[in-house]
């Protein structure tokens, strides 16, 4: 098996949309792979398949070399997910939640035990082990979510916009942890984004999707270099003006925050 | 094309049941209020207020004897009903439990078997605690009384399974109450509180054709110890619809979850 995923001509199609329009692509292992694009790109879709969760309409797809079409117990065996919508069990504690889910993978008492302390450790949440979970901040959630995704010490890390609504030192982070563990334990992390940032920051790799299709891909810092010019300029609290549109620029408005941005990047 | 049933992983099924029991024995003291205080007045309307009214016997029971086993099956079957419709939509709708636990291994058909069986046992717990209050009451008279069980078992399988699959066809929790109103219509029809017998030809027929008739039949039997052979004929027919209704949540839930 050469890749650890392993895409061709993927398509997913819905009554009558298709979320995920003929895309290809490879994963490597050992490596932090990153889909970017805007909201109903067909990210998320993308990610259901590699886990199993979605049919493919047509296309191949596999996961450390086993078909999605007729191993995918043994592939959710090997993967851990952190879906987009945090889905914790709230009539669980922290600590319950990693334990009863380790049942799931079948991981025995007492190793699940000292896997759940270890992981309690990594993500700093040993003092909220007992802690009901809708006592915990956003971040504090993200994170005990990622530490369940690796209970069974899965081989690829799938990550669905891992740091959405998050402030910048929790992301910051967060992005650390996932750094550590691909390093450390060697794993394989798909992460969907937003944010160019992130993926500049974490991925190898990476593909920007759009309308369910592929239209760029490459190396973050080469992507930014041809695609995007360094120079924005962002005026906060500009509810009194207009947004200025030329052609020339690229201008956006995030609430009450004026964007511009040099040029247009191609994607 | 293959049985949903036939892809139950019962171990799998085991660790989805034992979530669920980890949260009733954490709740446990609420859980059980239900099923003591429901039948108690149950008995207490039944038996005595409309028990009073009722001079003759009633299929050669007294009415608190007839009645017994509608207590006992309504109450439980109640039970399993809920657990499976609104128990079931908040799981795998406002907290996504199901959601997350389709990222692990176990498949969609161990899950749902799971979440049944749970019902199931839910309904279970609830009839070890009735079954005292009818002998209590008077309404079990036979020693065979504890085989009750087996008939309610089948009836909260068929119950849980019927629920379960509406719940995946539920995409508005408001639905339910359409469901509910057919339900509840037909529990007056399946002999609990009067013989069927009374009922005129053509909505005894209707009668017989709804499971419940058929759980609460066994149940009285169960209770008085007056065997017919109609019995085995009402065994064979829940046993049938249990196994279909149960084949049907299961291919209902993987149509809803993985798609
Ligand atoms: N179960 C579904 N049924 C019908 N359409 C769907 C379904 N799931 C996704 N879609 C559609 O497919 C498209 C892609 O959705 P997807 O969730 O993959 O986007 P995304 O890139 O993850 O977006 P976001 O950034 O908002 O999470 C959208 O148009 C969405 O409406
Ligand atoms: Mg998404």
């Amino acid at each position: 098996m050469n890749f650890a995923i392993e895409a061709k001509n993927l398509v997913k199609r819905f009554a009558d949309i298709a979320a995920v329009n003929d895309i290809s692509f490879i994963v490597k292992h050992g490596e932090t792979f990153a889909i970017l694009g805007e909201n109903g790109a067909g990210k998320s879709t993308t990610m259901r398949m590699i886990a199993c969760r979605s049919p493919l309409t047509t296309g191949e797809l596999s996961v450390e070399g086993l078909n999605v079409k007729n191993a995918d117990r043994r592939i959710r065996s090997l993967i851990g997910v952190v879906p987009q919508e945090n889905n914790l069990d709230p009539d669980l504690n922290v600590r319950e939640n990693l334990l009863v889910y380790s049942r799931y993978f079948r991981i025995h008492k007492e190793i699940a035990q000292t896997r759940c302390d270890e992981l309690l450790e990594f993500i700093r949440l040993k003092e909220k082990a007992n802690a009901k979970v809708e006592q915990l901040s956003g971040g504090m959630k993200r994170r005990l979510i990622i530490a369940r995704a690796l209970l069974h010490r899965p081989k690829i890390l799938l990550l669905d916009e891992p740091t959405t609504g998050l402030d910048p030192n929790v992301r910051q982070e967060i992005w650390e942890k996932l750094e550590e563990l691909r390093r450390t334990e060697n794993l394989t992390i798909v992460l969907s984004t937003h944010y160019m940032d992130e993926a500049e920051k974490l991925a190898q790799r990476l593909i920007v999707m759009a309308h369910g299709r592929i239209v760029v891909e490459g190396v973050p810092h080469e992507i930014i270099k041809d695609k995007v010019k360094k120079f924005a300029l962002e005026i906060r609290e500009a509810d009194s003006f207009n947004l200025r549109q030329t052609d020339k620029i690229l201008s956006q408005k995030r609430g009450s925050t004026h964007l511009y941005f040099a040029k247009l990047p191609k994607i | 094309m293959s049985l949903a049933i036939s892809k139950i992983d019962l171990t799998d099924s085991c660790a989805v049941w034992r979530r669920n029991s980890r949260v009733y024995l954490r709740l446990w003291k609420t859980e059980l209020v239900a099923p003591i205080i429901e039948p108690i007045f149950t008995f207490f309307a039944f038996g005595f207020g409309v028990g009073a009214l009722v001079t003759s016997d009633v299929e050669g029971l007294s009415y608190l004897s007839f009645v017994g086993a509608g207590v006992l099956a309504f109450t439980v079957l109640m039970r399993t009903i809920f657990e499976m419709t609104y128990g079931a939509y908040f799981r795998m709708v406002y907290q996504s439990t199901y959601d997350a636990i389709l990222a692990t291994p176990v498949n969609a058909e161990s899950l749902a078997f799971g979440e049944i069986i749970w019902a199931v046992t839910k309904g279970v717990v609830d009839c070890l605690f009735i079954l005292p209050l009818v002998v209590i009451f008077g309404s079990a008279t036979s020693l065979f009384t504890p085989l009750s069980i087996l008939p309610l078992i089948f009836g909260c399988i068929y119950l849980g399974g019927l629920g379960l699959a509406i719940t995946a066809h539920v995409y508005e929790i408001d639905y339910f109450n359409i469901f509910f109103a057919l339900f509840f219509s037909t529990l007056f029809l399946c002999g609990a509180w009067f013989p069927i017998e009374m009922l005129p030809g053509w909505l005894q027929i209707v009668a017989f054709i709804i499971p419940t008739t058929s759980v609460i039949d066994l149940c009285r039997a169960c209770l008085t110890g007056n065997f017919a052979v109609k019995h085995i004929y009402e065994s064979i027919y829940l046993l049938i619809i249990s196994v279909l209704l149960l084949e049907w949540a299961l291919r209902s839930i993987r149509k809803r979850m993985v798609a």
